[in-house]
């Protein structure tokens, strides 16, 4: 019952961070910069998943396998900028909120998801145990 | 003839094993040892969640999922380990209550 418990918390702690990716980037995605130049605009990070749980040897489950830096950017036109390069752009990097947004929903409902799984492990185990009184 | 049953005996030996739960020393199926055993378990899980929470608190860690989980754990053996402990203990009521 316990290893059902480690399966759902370790999805509970990859949709976490898959989130917090998510966040830094819906935090980030206004912060410009030269890529070129010393002050460098933020890349964008995917968190990739893969299938078992390294934390308790487990093949179910899943963990966070790497956290992608990518590196894309869009430029905009704002020669005043200080950190704009010799053609008068800034480079932002490419994040679409709205993209971001759902991302954010899915790790979201997923997190539910598994709750609602570790849910039903606790109130199976709650039976169980009604047999013996 | 005061203790037939060898349960005041028993538990005195048993009192200084309870904290290490270490392997078993009677027989394979030795309900008392396996007892023993299952009560350093949850002893042990009881342990580990109060580190896990002291970590949370104290900023050590934050995988606030990890700590409920190891409360979660230790709360269900608990359980079952009281459950199992008030069979035992209606058990030896109704072999009290036998007229011989």
């Amino acid at each position: 019952m316990s290893g059902l418990l480690d399966v759902s918390v370790s999805a509970l702690v990859a949709q976490r961070t898959r989130l917090d990716a998510i966040a830094a980037n819906l935090a980030s995605a206004d912060i410009g910069g030269n890529p070129n130049g010393p002050v460098k605009p933020p890349s964008i990070r995917e968190v990739l998943f893969a299938t078992g749980d390294p934390a308790n040897n487990s093949e179910l489950g899943v963990h966070v396998a790497d956290i992608r830096e990518v590196r894309a950017f869009i430029p905009r036109y704002e020669p005043l900028n200080p950190y704009a390069d010799a053609d008068g752009r800034v480079w932002y990097p490419d994040i679409n909120p709205v993209e971001q947004q759902v991302n954010m929903m899915l790790a979201a409902r997923s997190y539910e998801a598994n709750i609602a799984a570790i849910e039903a492990t606790k109130s199976m185990t709650n039976s169980a145990m009604e047999i013996l009184s | 003839m005061s203790d037939p049953l060898g349960i005041i005996s028993n538990i005195q030996r048993a009192s200084p094993a309870l904290g290490g739960g270490g392997a078993p020393k009677g027989a394979p199926g030795d309900f008392r040892e396996e007892l023993l055993r299952q009560i350093g378990e949850v002893n042990k899980l009881q342990e580990d969640a109060t580190v896990a929470a002291e970590d949370v608190l104290t900023g050590r860690r934050n995988d606030v999922e990890g700590v409920m989980l190891a409360t979660r754990k230790a709360d269900s053996a608990f359980r079952l380990l009281l459950a199992v402990r008030n069979k035992v203990m209606d058990a030896y009521d109704e072999v009290k209550q036998m007229r011989v």
